[in-house]
This record gives structure tokens, sequence and C-alpha cells, in this order.
């Protein structure tokens, strides 16, 4: 087969594909073979050097590789990858896609509705480095532009081993960016995504980090504004979890929220006073660590919807759904810590991410040391404490009478009727049914117990339903007790 | 892919109907070149069009500056250099835009500016118009040429090693990446001339 070449012009015919279907498969086979018609029929295409460099360049931003689908109408996160290589300037490097000033960009690592982030490298250092820049809609905007700057200045001066260091900050190139070191890590997100919920310590300890980055940003006058699981980074190897996305996320709030009234990304962790358009503060922040919380420990965020809009009035309107009524498994002191973070009113939080840490701390070595007690805020809260021991000395003192009618009737009956398991369903069933005299006295006092609570708005169904439990456990061993008293 | 409103503001004066039909046939192979580079711009999608259509009407003003030197397509080569130092200088711009000036104001005013000399943006404008080439001409064939193409040109990878991925023979391998790289050749030399 080897001593058969086609000519020039049938190769330039079937290039053409011009030819003849025969012709067309006997070159084709032709080739496989004939080393000088690889060479030969690749001449015909003719100065295909810058082509491919082109297109070796474009393979950096990933927008034409193999298992991509072709981009029929740009989308909007899609022209922000692309740009990522417009505007940096040519390189000399080989495995570099362009220049930004010092730094060699060797590709996208990712982008958000606020920036871009680009793996780069700076050779006079010798180290990789993380460049965030900021997208060109944000950066054309002057008030943006100059938070993005001052917050990342800000973000600079903290230094603290969970919030990610800002290397440098540049203003004077076309676009803004700040450089981070390059840390092989993944987002809290992604690890959400792939494993679902996290076990109990491993919330604890990536919350515990999270709030002491943020009581570091606090202590500075810094808020955060966008805590949420993209923003935060866990390195694998030693298990560190850093803060990241202080500066862009002020930057961008200022032509969302108030320029379009429109709210770029995922607003899922966002406070209500956030979601409101109200000025916000460091209380923010921590709303959005429940937020977080809660994510890590059901897999799921708190509040969801169809909708960006739905998800806001969901966070401003609603309860959250208590974790314990999706996942049993959750402790109850878990739903506690979190509600408290998750009150739709600022100042009905945990104080400060100080204090967040500590409790954060507290249960932790609970969980590692049960022996150890738990933080007082995080059992049940105070007022239900006091309505429980009004509830427990009301049944119990409705609960002795009861036992002498009890035993006056034994006395008098073998079997009891069924009043001895009145007190037991008392709490659920309408309190004013009279059976005997004492429980006369006792309803109004029951009713008042509830009453109290139903004012109560922000009052979970869970947190009911859990003192109805308590109330029931402590009403059965109370009979329990009197049982063994009565037949010792 | 034209918008019909477009075109009133693209009519330009020229002397000769061969000219304008050829105006009109540059229109259709450029403009969505030009779609693409402005999106690649950093331009949000919204305003893709809008842009698109500024520089088209930006490259017909100073079509009217064109004289017919009488050698062979002399208008197609004068459109295609008229268009080339436009874009560019909308490029410049681009770069410049984000602490200047912006919007299409500006834009309307490109033609009116010195062009300019800068080695990096003619890169990046050829670098455009074949990325926009091979976009373009990915389409026309089918997926196993394209990564054919792709996984042993521009990757690098061995014909063998894609022959047996994708479990063609080495020699369709060769025949398909040269047609590739020889349409987005053509695809190219219509924009470019």
């Amino acid at each position: 087969m080897n001593a058969w070449h086609p000519s020039d012009d049938v190769l330039r015919l079937v290039l053409d594909e011009h030819a003849d279907a025969q012709t067309d498969e006997d070159v084709t086979s032709h080739l496989d073979e004939c080393e000088l018609c690889q060479t030969r029929i690749e001449q015909f295409a003719e100065s295909s050097h810058g082509i491919r460099e082109s297109l070796r360049r474009e393979t950096m931003s990933g927008s034409l590789a193999l298992d991509t689908p072709k981009l029929a109408a740009p989308s909007e996160t899609a022209w922000l990858a692309d740009f990522a290589v417009s505007f940096l300037q040519p390189t000399d490097q080989p495995d570099a896609i362009g220049k930004l000033g010092e730094f060699e960009v060797q590709s996208v690592i990712g982008h958000g509705g606020m920036g871009i982030v680009l793996k780069g490298f700076q050779p006079e250092l010798n180290r990789p480095v993380a460049i965030k820049v900021m997208s060109p809609h944000l950066a054309s905007i002057g008030t943006a532009r100059k938070r993005f700057l001052r917050e990342a200045q800000a973000t600079a001066a903290i230094v603290h081993p969970n919030v990610m260091p800002i290397l440098s900050v540049s203003e004077s190139a076309t676009l803004p960016y700040l450089v981070m070191p390059y840390v092989a890590c993944r987002t809290l997100q992604q690890r959400i995504d792939t494993e679902g919920q996290l076990p109990i310590t491993d919330v604890l300890r990536i919350g515990i980090q999270v709030a002491a980055a943020l009581a570091a940003a606090h202590r500075q006058g810094l808020v955060h504004r966008d805590v949420k699981p993209a923003n935060i980074l866990i390195e694998p190897a030693v298990d560190r979890t850093m803060l990241t996305d202080f500066g862009l996320a002020r930057a961008a709030d200022d032509v969302t929220v108030t320029r379009s009234g429109v709210i770029a990304g995922t607003p899922q962790y966002m406070s209500p006073e956030q979601a409101r358009g109200e000025s916000v503060d460091a209380r923010s922040d921590l709303f959005a660590l429940g937020c977080v919380l809660y994510a890590m420990t059901t897999g799921r965020p708190p509040f969801r919807s169809e909708t960006s809009y739905g998800i806001l009035r969901r966070i401003t309107d609603h309860p959250h759904r208590p974790m314990r009524e999706s996942q049993a498994s959750v402790p109850v002191w878990m739903d506690h810590l979190v509600y408290q973070l998750l009150r739709k009113d600022a100042r009905n939080r945990i104080s400060s991410a100080e204090e967040t840490q500590r409790l954060l701390e507290a249960c932790l070595a609970h969980v590692q040391q049960p022996s150890i007690p738990l933080p007082s805020e995080v059992m049940a809260s105070k007022r239900p404490n006091i309505r429980l021991a009004i509830l427990l000395t009301v049944l119990v003192a409705a609960s002795i009478p009861l036992a002498a009618i009890n035993l006056w009737d034994r006395s008098r009956t073998t079997k009891p009727p069924f009043i001895v398991t009145r007190p037991a369903s008392h709490p659920s069933s309408t309190p004013s049914e009279a059976v005997g005299p004492d429980f006369v006295l006792a309803g109004p006092v029951t009713e008042s117990v509830w009453d109290d609570q139903t004012k109560n708005e922000t009052t979970s169904l869970a947190e009911i339903d859990s003192q109805l439990e308590l109330i029931q456990k402590q009403i059965e061993s109370l009979q329990r007790s009197l049982d063994v008293k009565k037949q010792p | 892919m034209h918008s019909p409103e477009t075109r009133p503001s693209l009519i330009v004066r020229l002397g000769g109907a061969a000219d304008q039909s050829a105006w009109w046939s540059f229109v259709e192979t450029y403009e969505p070149f030009l779609k693409h580079l402005v999106a690649r711009q950093g331009t949000p999608p919204s305003h893709v069009a809008d842009v698109t259509q500024q520089v088209l009407i930006s490259i017909a003003r100073s079509i009217d500056g064109f004289s017919d030197d009488g050698k062979e397509a002399s208008f197609r080569r004068w459109v295609h250099q008229v268009s080339r130092n436009v874009v560019i200088k909308y490029m410049a711009r681009q770069r410049k835009q984000i602490t200047g000036q912006g919007g299409t104001d500006a834009l309307l005013q490109l033609d009116q500016q010195p062009a300019i000399d800068d080695p990096a943006l003619e890169d990046q404008y050829q670098h455009e118009l074949i990325v926009w080439a091979a976009e373009k001409v990915r389409s026309e064939f089918a997926p196993t040429s394209w990564q054919a193409f792709w996984g042993t040109m521009i990757e690098g990878r061995p014909v063998a090693e894609i022959a047996g991925e994708l479990n063609v023979s080495a020699g369709s391998i060769y025949m398909s990446r040269s047609r590739i790289l020889r349409r987005i050749r053509l695809v190219l030399n219509e924009v470019m001339q």
C-alpha cells in the first residue's frame, strides 16, 4: 500500500471534502501507514502554527476544551471567565496564559459575582499566588472600586490564622486586584456538596475557626457581609479553616443591593437586616454563621426557595425549620445554639463572635468529654426553664392529692379509673376540664403558661415540642416513683 | 443573526453596486466575530448587541474615506484594514475605560481617533479571531473529529493514544485534524483577507 501515494491534487480534493467516497476512504487508510503523506497532508493545512499557539493558550481558560459544551449564548459566568484571558498581557512563559503586573497567570481558578480568581506565579519570590481580580462591571463604578480597595487594605491588616491573608493590593491596574497565597484547599461548599451533612465535631471545629476569624475582623471594625460556605476554605492537610473574601463582599453590596435592587449570587446566607437592605453590623455576620452551622449540620441551608425573592422572604418573615425535625440525630443543644444565632432581631442574637466562639468551644469540649457540662446558654433557654419549673411545681402539687385520690380509689375498687393518666395528657388537651377540685386550681396556672408562650412569636414549634416531651417524661417518672411508693 | 434595526445605521455611501454588496457581505461575516470579541472584552451579555452595533457604525463611518486604488478587491482590503483599526482602538479603550469615561458615547468617536500601534493589541485581535474561527468551525465537524484534532494538535497527545481512545484509525485522525485546521484557516482568510 505504501507504494502508492496520492497526488497533491488528490490530497487537496480530499481535504476540501470534494473527493468521492472511495478516494476519501483510500487516502484515509493510506494515511494510517504512510508517514510521508501524514506530513504532506499537514502542509496543506498551511501555516497552522499561529492557530495552534492561540488555541493552546485558549485551553487554559477552558472555553473551547473538549468536554465543555459549546457556548450557544454567553452566560454571565462564561463571559467573566473568558474575560480573564482578554485583559491579561501577553507572556513568554510557555505554561502561562498571560501576565498581570509582575505575576505570570497560569489558569482561572474560579469566578463569582464579584470577580475572577486566577492562579498565578510570582517569579521574584518563586511562589504560587491566587489573584482576585475585581469584575469589570463593578470596577467601572467609582464607589465600588474605592470600597474594594479600602476594604482590601483593611483586610490586609487582619493578621489571624483563620483569615486568608492578603499579600498585596493593586489599584493602579485597569482592574483592581489583590494577591493572596495560593493554598491547595477546597471550600466548605464543595465539602458539603460532596459529603452532605458533616459530623458534629467537624461542624464545631469549623464553626470555632470561622467565629475566631470573625472576632478578629470585628475587632478591626470590619464586617464581612458575605459569610457563606463558598467563602470558607478548608486546608485538608492541616484541617485549618480560613475565611476569605472580605472586601469584595462590601464592594458588591453597593452595586447589587443599593444600586440596582437586584441581588447577585445566592442570598441564602444573608441576615434579615441585609435582606431588607438596612445597614448591617457585626451581628449580621453572626446570623450568617448560624446559617453556615445549619448547612454543615444538615447538609442544607436553613432558608430555601425556588427564587431569590422567595429566599429573602423566608429569611425576613419565617422561622427556620429546627434541625432536629429533619435530622433526629442532631443534639438538642445544637438546635438551641443555632437558634440563638438565627434570631431575626439582631439584638436577640448571641452578643459577639467571641462569645459564639466560646460557646462552640465549650460544646466541642462536651462532645469530646461528655463529663464536661454544656454551657447553660445552649441548654433550654431561660424563660422556658422558669415555665417548666412552674409547670412542674403545679403538677407535683396536683399529683399529691391525685395520688391520694388514687390510693383512696384503690382502697375502694380493684382497678383505678383513667384519672391516673390524666396529668400526662393534660398539657396538650384542653386544660380547663375539671377532674377534681385541685385541677380547677391547676387549670388557670397552666393556661397562663401556654398563653405566654404563644405570645412569644419567635418561639418555634420544636421548642414547644421538646418542652412537652420533657414534661411528659417528668410526669412519667413522677408517676413511677409514686407507684413505687405505693407498692414497695 | 442581524437585528433589523441595525441595518439603516449601517448604510454607507459607496460608489459602486459591487462595493455595496461587498460591504453587506463583509457585515455578514464580520458581525458574528465582533459579537464574540465584544463579549470577551468583558461586556455583560445584555449589552453585547448594543456595543457591537456601535463598533460597526464606527467602521461604516470610516469607510467614507475609501478611494479605489484600482487593484483587485480594493474595497475588501480597505474595509478589513479599517475594521481592524477600529476594533483595536475599541480594545484599547476597553482597557482604559474602566478608569476613564465609558459607555456608548465614547465608542461613537472611535472613528475620529488616530490609529493605535500596539503589538500586544494586534496579538490580541489575532487571538480573538482564531478563537472565534475555531469555535465556528467546531460546529461543522463531528465531535470525534474535533476531539481528535484537539487531543493531538492542541494538547499534544500521541495520535495512537487518541485513536485508541476514540476508537478510530490513525489515518482518520490525520485526515480530520488537517481538515479542521484548513477550515479554520479559510474562515480566518474570509475575515482577515
